[in-house]
C-alpha cells in the first residue's frame, strides 16, 4: 500500500538525516566549541567517532562476505 | 579503461588535497585526520537518503494493478475450463 511505502521512506530519509547532522556535529562543530559548554554532555567522546563508524562497516563487510559464502556454498551443494 | 582512469586520477587528487591541508595546518590537525571517515559517512547517509526518498515517490500505478487483476482473472478462467489444473501456490 502507498501509505506504508510512504512510512518506510520517511523513516528511512529521518534516519539518515539524524545519523548525518549528529556525526557532522561531532567531527566538524564539536572540536571548536569550549570544552565547558554543556552541550558535550549529549555527544560522547571523540575517539568514539572513529570507532562507531569503523565497527559499522566491518560488521557490514563481515555479514556480506559470510552471506556470499552460504550463498556459494549452498549452490555447490546442489549441483554436486 | 578510461573511466577507470577518470576514477582513480580523481581519487589520487583527494588524497593530495587532504595530505596538503594536513601540513598546512590552517585547521587543527586532529581535525584534520577525521576528514575522509566523514566523507564516508556523508556518502553512505546520502545513499540512505536517496534511498529513502524513491521509496517514497514511488509511483503506484491504480488502473494498470486493476486491470492486471482483470487479466490474472480471465486467464484462470480460461485455462480451469481448457483442463489445465492452477492451484494457487
Amino acid at each position: 500500500m502507498e501509505l506504508a511505502d510512504r512510512a518506510v521512506g520517511l523513516l528511512l530519509s529521518s534516519i539518515s538525516l539524524s545519523i548525518f547532522t549528529y556525526y557532522t556535529f561531532w567531527v566538524i562543530i564539536l572540536p571548536f566549541v569550549d570544552s565547558d559548554h554543556f552541550i558535550h554532555k549529549y555527544f560522547l567522546p571523540q575517539d568514539y567517532a572513529i570507532l562507531v563508524p569503523v565497527f559499522a562497516g566491518v560488521t557490514l563487510l563481515s555479514l556480506l562476505s559470510v552471506f556470499i559464502g552460504m550463498v556459494i556454498l549452498k549452490s555447490k551443494k546442489k549441483k554436486a | 579503461m578510461k573511466h577507470v582512469v577518470k576514477i582513480l586520477s580523481l581519487l589520487v587528487a583527494v588524497s593530495a588535497f587532504w595530505i596538503v591541508l594536513l601540513q598546512a595546518a590552517i585547521v587543527p590537525q586532529s581535525h584534520t585526520l577525521l576528514l575522509p571517515i566523514y566523507f564516508v559517512v556523508s556518502l553512505g547517509c546520502y545513499g540512505l537518503l536517496m534511498v529513502g526518498i524513491g521509496i517514497m515517490q514511488f509511483p503506484t500505478c491504480p488502473q494498470e494493478a486493476d486491470l492486471l487483476n482483470h487479466d490474472i482473472a480471465e486467464a484462470k478462467d480460461f485455462l480451469s475450463t481448457n483442463g489445465i489444473d492452477i492451484g494457487t501456490y
